[in-house]
């Protein structure tokens, strides 16, 4: 991959960059508090963007996945109906996407775009997206408590599917890496310059560091995989854990790598009717009834387990070459059950292995 | 919209041709798309197959292919369960819908060539198992025994009448209908459908046959247990899954059941592949 190095007082420079080339360009912000969010940069707003901050809790995969989405217009005309399909797909690039984002978007990718059918709607949208990816650095600010990218194996530095990756060296200099031709393109500007080998030892020595920072150092993923994927999950495990589920569907709206949606009618007009698509949660007790009221899925237990498996499932994995949790530690912190991924993960983890079925010495 | 990228989601309009009562809250609609292209791309569909159903200001619900794609119509059959199906229902001859599809993989015909094919169906579940049957009917040549065992509430909730009289009257097949409450008229058998296999002059072929089973989950159980009494193991048996669904094209997740998407590795599984699932159906 092609490097480059900029100072830290240009590195602003560019988001300005992206927007002459007319790209809307999405940062995040300070609000109050630990409260961080993403929003468009204007002129206005330009000099408040933060480099470090905690990762907002309102994930970016709106932009390829918004909220709410309108799928078709739909219009009553001589006893018949128009309908025609929109699609909001403006050029965009986010900047300081951290890369456990990256690795959702990459995600949400392989599984919009894969397998049988593609999704015209998302595929329009990541089309026309630029991702920055900003490396966490800061072992304040960046990182924090329920972090765990290092376990599932996305961060602290994306390896690819970036345009273009910033990494601070911790010395007035950022390091700059271009993971796509469009990303190259940029260091045309005179703000980049060659770096030398010195350069990439600071890059290996800083993510060295900051790796260390994690406290979350070992999410016993692997373990966890193999006891879903074999199904020897003891059922009053997934009943601890659906105990503790408040049922608000907190942690798929959090999640990067969550893809569920519902669709819905609604009358916007006399004669106009808007389908959108929206979030959905299969935590959620509506989430599989049928009409006529047969709700294959009862118990929130069963729904918890529905979501842990669609994660972990040896099954997906293969099919989407990842496990379904980018380690982003978001639904650890807005979980009130404390049922995080993490948190599941250990609680899977030590309930089987202290009833080890295939332990050959039985008492 | 760039029209190079198919739309998934984009519905085509149709028209109701005619309606026809079958039972209690069940009709069937007779339809066609506006465009002829579009029919004749739709027609391509196999037994098994489900489509999307969309009216307007009220949503889009799946719906089995009831017809066989031997047959001249396309129509479904629908109970009026919720506000979908109801916003179907007060549809009349000339009214304009939306159908997208067909979805999911279907019965794999072909591969049944040269075996036996027992049906049994529980009430509204003979909607999806008559495209098979029709099918089969129509290729008679390439089956060995038809047998379809159809068991209803009461004789008034037998639907598709016409068909069940040209089945009662051999046409290549082998008949056995069943209810659960009979009245003054009915003189076939009462009882559960799975009461049927083991009633004399019956006799269940077992070796190279395959048994479509479709009815409520509680038939359902009840029926793979009997026929697995006669001997069919859980490869031989297949069924059709119904689930909520928002999309039909694998990415709204509400149809999942443990690792499939039921909409695209489904609706049709064998008892075996239902049984490894991961969760309960």
């Amino acid at each position: 991959m092609r490097t480059r190095i900029l100072a830290r007082v240009d590195v602003l420079q560019v988001v300005d960059l992206l927007r002459q080339q007319g790209y809307e360009v999405i940062a995040p912000f300070a609000g109050r508090g630990r409260d961080t969010f993403f929003d468009t940069v204007t002129n206005a707003n330009r000099a408040d963007i933060q480099i470090h901050l905690p990762n907002p809790y309102y994930p970016p995969k709106r932009y390829v996945l918004p909220h709410i989405e309108r799928l078709l217009k739909v219009q009553r005309m001589n006893g018949g109906w128009q309908i025609e399909p929109t699609v909001a797909a403006p050029k965009r690039a986010i900047f300081g996407l951290r890369s456990c984002d990256v690795a959702g978007i990459w995600h949400l990718d392989r599984f919009y775009l894969g397998r049988d059918f593609r999704d015209s709607y998302y595929e329009q949208r990541r089309q026309n997206l630029f991702l920055v990816n900003v490396v966490c650095t800061d072992t304040e600010r960046d990182i924090s408590d329920d972090c765990f990218c290092v376990c599932a194996d996305t961060g602290p530095a994306a390896r690819d599917h970036f345009d273009l990756q910033l990494m601070d060296l911790d010395d007035g200099e950022f390091m700059a890496v271009a993971g796509t031709p469009a990303g190259e393109a940029l260091f045309a500007s005179p703000i980049f310059r060659k770096g030398t080998a010195a350069h990439v030892e600071r890059r290996h020595a800083v993510l060295s560091e900051v790796r260390k920072r994690f406290k979350t150092t070992t999410s016993w993923f692997s373990a966890t995989v193999r006891y879903v994927s074999q199904g020897r999950i003891l059922d009053k495990t997934w009943e601890e854990i659906g105990n503790r589920c408040l049922e608000c569907g907190g942690c798929t709206y959090v999640c990067p790598a969550c893809t569920c949606f519902t669709v819905s009618d609604r009358q916007v007009g006399p004669d106009e009717i808007e389908r959108v698509r929206i979030w959905d949660a299969c935590a959620l007790s509506g989430f599989t009834r049928m009409a006529g009221g047969h709700n294959p899925r009862r118990a929130v237990h069963d729904r918890r387990n529905r979501r842990f498996f669609r994660k972990l499932a040896h099954y997906f994995i293969q099919r989407e070459l990842s496990v379904a949790c980018m380690g982003c530690g978001r639904c650890a912190a807005v979980c009130h059950g404390d049922i995080g991924m993490p948190s599941v993960v250990e609680m899977i983890r030590r309930a089987t292995a202290a009833e080890d079925k295939l332990e050959p010495v039985k008492p | 919209m760039n029209a190079a990228v198919d739309n998934i989601y984009l519905p085509k309009l149709a028209v109701l041709d005619r309606v026809v009562d079958e039972i209690h809250e069940v009709r069937t609609f007779y339809w066609h798309f506006e465009d002829a292209e579009e029919q004749r791309k739709f027609r391509r569909f196999r037994p098994g197959q489900f489509a999307q159903v969309s009216l307007f200001g009220t949503g889009e619900f799946p719906a089995s292919l009831p017809p066989s794609p031997t047959e001249d119509e396309t129509f479904f059959t629908v109970k009026r369960v919720g506000s979908c199906s109801a916003a179907l229902h007060a549809l009349r001859p000339g009214d304009k819908f939306a159908v997208r599809g067909p979805y999911g993989n279907g019965f794999p015909m072909e591969d049944y060539r040269g075996q036996n094919l027992v049906f049994v169906a529980g009430g509204i579940g003979l909607i999806p198992l008559r495209s098979c049957i029709i099918y089969a009917l129509a290729h008679r040549d390439q089956y060995r025994r038809i047998q379809v065992f159809y068991g209803a509430k009461s004789p008034r909730d037998l639907m598709y009448l016409p068909n069940l009289r040209e089945w009662e009257q051999g046409a290549g097949v082998e008949f056995y209908p069943t209810v659960d409450r009979g009245d003054a008229d009915w003189k076939g058998n009462v009882g559960v459908v799975g009461s049927l296999f083991k009633k004399p002059g019956v006799e269940v072929p077992v070796a190279d046959t395959v048994a479509f089973v479709c009815g409520p989950p509680v038939m359902f159980r009840f029926v793979i247990k009997d026929l697995q009494a006669l001997g069919f193991t859980d490869r031989q048996i297949v069924s059709t899954l119904e689930r909520y669904m928002k999309c039909g094209v694998g990415k709204c997740g509400h149809c999942c059941i443990g690792m499939a998407y039921v909409c695209v590795d489904g609706p049709v599984f064998t008892c075996e592949q239902i049984k490894q699932l991961g969760e309960d159906i």
